[in-house]
């Protein structure tokens, strides 16, 4: 009613020569605001309208394009460049603190570093993993799944130690890191991963957490060294929380097993995978999907044979957050942190911190 | 709901500041122009070495021949001139017969005010205050051969404990260390003797005792010993007044984390605390009030505040490698920069300023320029002035040619350009 009504009135207001495209104008206002329409029958009603017209606009133009590619593929001419989607991604605001390759002052800081003795393959890491003092349900399981992913770990149950005293007690027996599963409500939802002797503290938030026996089709892990794939650490701080994660797996270019684990890095989440993986050659003329999920060498396609590599998810899947970075070891009224996330820093939704 | 629209960071003041880091590199951040003037790093001093990291600093910013002094984790104590880094002298810490540096590691040091007369002689002196508490007071010959000539007094500041903070006083004859286990003693620098020691304060309700740990101490004003404010370890500030009484007169909590850095303002009343979360606020000492927080996204630990003498600026950076300006009244974010490492301490160098018309006829001889200034096509570039520096010739023909940029701008510039330029053909 109220839009019948607006109607008359403009129709009545205006001159000759402009009524028309104020008429226009105005139609197409009443039409466009859906939220001008009082009556809720009539309001859904011109909402629905509109969202119709938009998308016979859309397959319309995709339509077109597919069209014009079509076209100048058959006329031999180059299709025009596809666009590129806008996603979060790319829209990421620029950080200064992104590591650029050719800083020597990142070289250095990354040479003394806490993690430069085991990186250089000074010493081997050797990881101790402890609870919360409560534990149950799903954590020994995710536990002992840690166990068989991280080589040359040891669980030692919590008691009732203080976390200072475990650190104290693992520098004494010469672990390189410490890892505690921290437990809320039967659910492990926190990971404190702490580097020895002195090295920094992080604090992440666990989510997500899919078992082994969860995931279908898994495979069984062996016990080779498994190769670490870290991807989209850029920023400085990424680097040094890429770095901690690197300290905790033995370094050995020359592994044999067909075992990697991958962190993920996307938005300041880190995705955690494990699956073992076997390149086979397949003979097929557009890429497989499986074929996109291989984060290692993809196979070049020749003619008609392509080697792909198969990929198989065995262990745990789960995400991490950081919460905290922490300067020295698990202190949280005395230590200094080098990174505590504040509320006031989530000013924008495409600002990412690792 | 925190903002979600970016504000603009107003532009910073004239300043230039050095900051000190963990790879003991040391980085000069200038701003340059009036309004809107983006702080950059102009120089960078030293390699990258984490044994050379820097532990504390302490400037002389006189107007002529100013003088810095770094205490290095390796031991070593260096006298740079700031306006180039050239290292003056360096002196080891190291007394025979102690403890390796990395055990007992500098965590004071002073530099003295020299007086007129010293300048001749050209020497400096000394505070270096070690974490087992080994505290000397020594003077250095600035001469080629870097000798420790003269007196140099040592004493031990604490029996047990580990010292953590050291400060001297505006007028440089009381000192006040503090630490780990050890309460807040103030002594009396030409005597050698402790004047004061502050006691904990009485046991609280639940009959709970805190450790003693002091992180951070300043005096309140430059002109008054008396009054001495304290950070600890469990987060709480406590001002202590010594002509009154060895408890401290008032103390009140912030936040969480322990308190790593005090300064004071120069209005004798007003201090400035960051702690290990990052949280810089302002606090009114007379009342304990804490009069507003410095909101701007410092996510890592504050190791240093500094305030400049003049601007309504101070400076704060920390540990996630930012070097913040904020502006004291608003409590607003100026300008921060990125500087790769985690940064210990910074100090303004208040000698800085960009008034081409003040300059007297007899410093325009002896005007330098810092060399990325020269390299920079800025066209609201100004010399800065009230420095002595003999000029090389070098310097002499860059500087002649950023002379003619900016003697195209005001009159009087063009003048004292032709000037100059007629003394460099002199020179050369």
């Amino acid at each position: 009613m109220g839009g019948k009504r607006k109607k008359g009135e403009s129709e009545g207001m205006e001159g000759d020569n402009d009524s028309k495209n104020n008429n226009k104008k105005m139609k197409q206002k009443s039409e466009i605001l859906p939220s001008s329409v009082k009556n809720k029958e009539k309001r859904s009603a011109v909402h629905a309208k509109l969202k119709h017209q938009k998308k016979v606009e859309k397959r319309k133009k995709l339509k077109a394009r597919d069209a014009a590619e079509k076209r100048a593929l058959e006329l031999g001419e180059e299709p025009a460049p596809k666009q590129i989607p806008r996603t979060i991604e790319n829209a990421r605001e620029a950080d200064e603190t992104v590591c650029m390759p050719d800083d020597e002052e990142l070289f250095a800081g990354n040479d003394a570093d806490e993690f430069s003795s085991i990186l250089k393959r000074d010493r081997t890491p050797k990881i101790l993993i402890t609870t919360c003092r409560f534990n149950s349900t799903r954590g020994p399981s995710f536990i002992s799944e840690l166990l068989s992913v991280i080589p040359n770990a040891h669980y030692n149950k919590r008691g009732t130690y203080d976390l200072k005293k475990i650190v104290e007690y693992a520098n004494n027996k010469e672990f390189t890191s410490i890892i505690v599963v921290h437990t809320n409500r039967r659910e492990p939802d926190a990971l404190l991963i702490i580097g020895l002797p002195d090295g920094p503290t992080a604090h992440f938030k666990l989510s997500s957490l899919v078992l082994r026996k969860d995931i279908k089709n898994h495979g069984n892990p062996t016990s080779h060294m498994p190769e670490l794939v870290l991807n989209n650490f850029t920023t400085r701080l990424g680097h040094r929380i890429g770095r901690l994660i690197q300290s905790l797996f033995p370094q050995d270019p020359n592994f044999r097993g067909r075992r990697v684990v991958t962190f993920h890095n996307q938005r300041d989440f880190i995705f955690f995978r494990h699956h073992r993986y076997v390149f086979e050659t397949k003979e097929s003329k557009q890429s497989d999907s499986k074929g996109k999920k291989a984060k290692d060498a993809k196979g070049e396609s020749i003619a008609k044979e392509k080697v792909v590599a198969r990929l198989q998810e065995c262990g745990p899947r789960f995400t991490l957050k950081l919460v905290s970075l922490q300067h020295g070891t698990f202190d949280t009224k005395g230590g200094e942190y080098e990174w505590v996330h504040k509320p006031e820093m989530d000013t924008s939704r495409r600002r990412f911190f690792l | 709901m925190p903002r979600t629209t970016t504000v603009e960071c107003p532009g910073c003041p004239p300043f230039r500041a050095l900051t000190f880091d963990a790879l003991g590199l040391i980085k000069v951040i200038e701003a340059r122009g009036k309004e809107g003037g983006v702080p950059k790093v102009v120089e960078r001093w030293g390699d990258p070495d984490a044994s050379k990291c820097v532990l504390a600093a302490s400037i002389d910013d006189r107007k002529t021949d100013p003088l810095l002094a770094v205490a290095r984790k390796s031991g070593m104590v260096e006298v740079l001139n700031p306006l180039n880094g050239e290292l003056s002298v360096t002196v080891s810490n190291v007394n025979s017969g102690s403890a390796r540096p990395e055990d007992d590691a500098i965590v004071g040091l002073h530099l003295f005010r020299r007086q007129r007369l010293e300048l001749t002689s050209r020497s400096c002196t000394l505070l270096t205050c070690t974490t087992k508490g080994n505290a000397s007071i020594r003077s250095v010959e600035m001469t080629d051969s870097p000798a420790d000539s003269g007196a140099s007094r040592t004493w031990s500041v604490c029996a047990s404990g580990n010292i953590s903070c050291s400060l001297v006083d505006g007028s440089e004859s009381y000192a006040i260390f503090g630490g780990k286990g050890v309460e807040v003693n103030m002594w009396d620098l030409d005597k050698c003797t402790k004047i004061w020691t502050g006691k904990p304060p009485p046991k609280n309700s639940l009959g709970i005792f805190t450790p003693t740990w002091f992180t951070s101490a300043t005096f309140l004003s430059k002109d008054d010993h008396r009054k001495v404010v304290a950070g600890t370890n469990s987060h709480q500030v406590r001002l202590y007044d010594v002509s009154a009484q060895r408890r401290p007169v008032i103390s009140f909590d912030f936040r969480e984390t322990s308190i790593k850095a005090v300064t004071e303002d120069l209005d004798g009343h007003t201090i400035y605390i960051g702690n290990g979360s990052g949280e810089l606020a302002s606090v009114d000492i007379r009342t304990g009030k804490l009069l507003g927080c410095f909101l701007g996204k410092c996510s890592g630990s504050i190791r240093s505040i500094d305030r400049h003498p003049e601007l309504p600026v101070i400076a704060s950076c920390g540990l996630d490698s930012y070097l913040r300006i904020w502006d004291i009244g608003t409590r607003q974010l100026l300008s921060s920069v990125f500087l790769k490492q985690h940064l210990t301490k910074v100090v303004f160098d208040t000698n800085f300023t960009e008034e081409v018309k003040h300059s007297a006829a007899d410093s325009a001889l002896h005007e330098a320029q810092s060399i990325g200034e020269v390299q920079s096509a800025d066209e609201t570039e100004k010399l800065p002035t009230k420095r002595k520096k003999s000029s090389k010739e070098d310097r002499g023909s860059r500087k002649k040619a950023s002379k003619d940029k900016d003697g195209s701008k005001k009159l009087k510039s063009k003048k004292r350009s032709k000037i100059l330029e007629n003394e460099f053909a002199d020179d050369a």
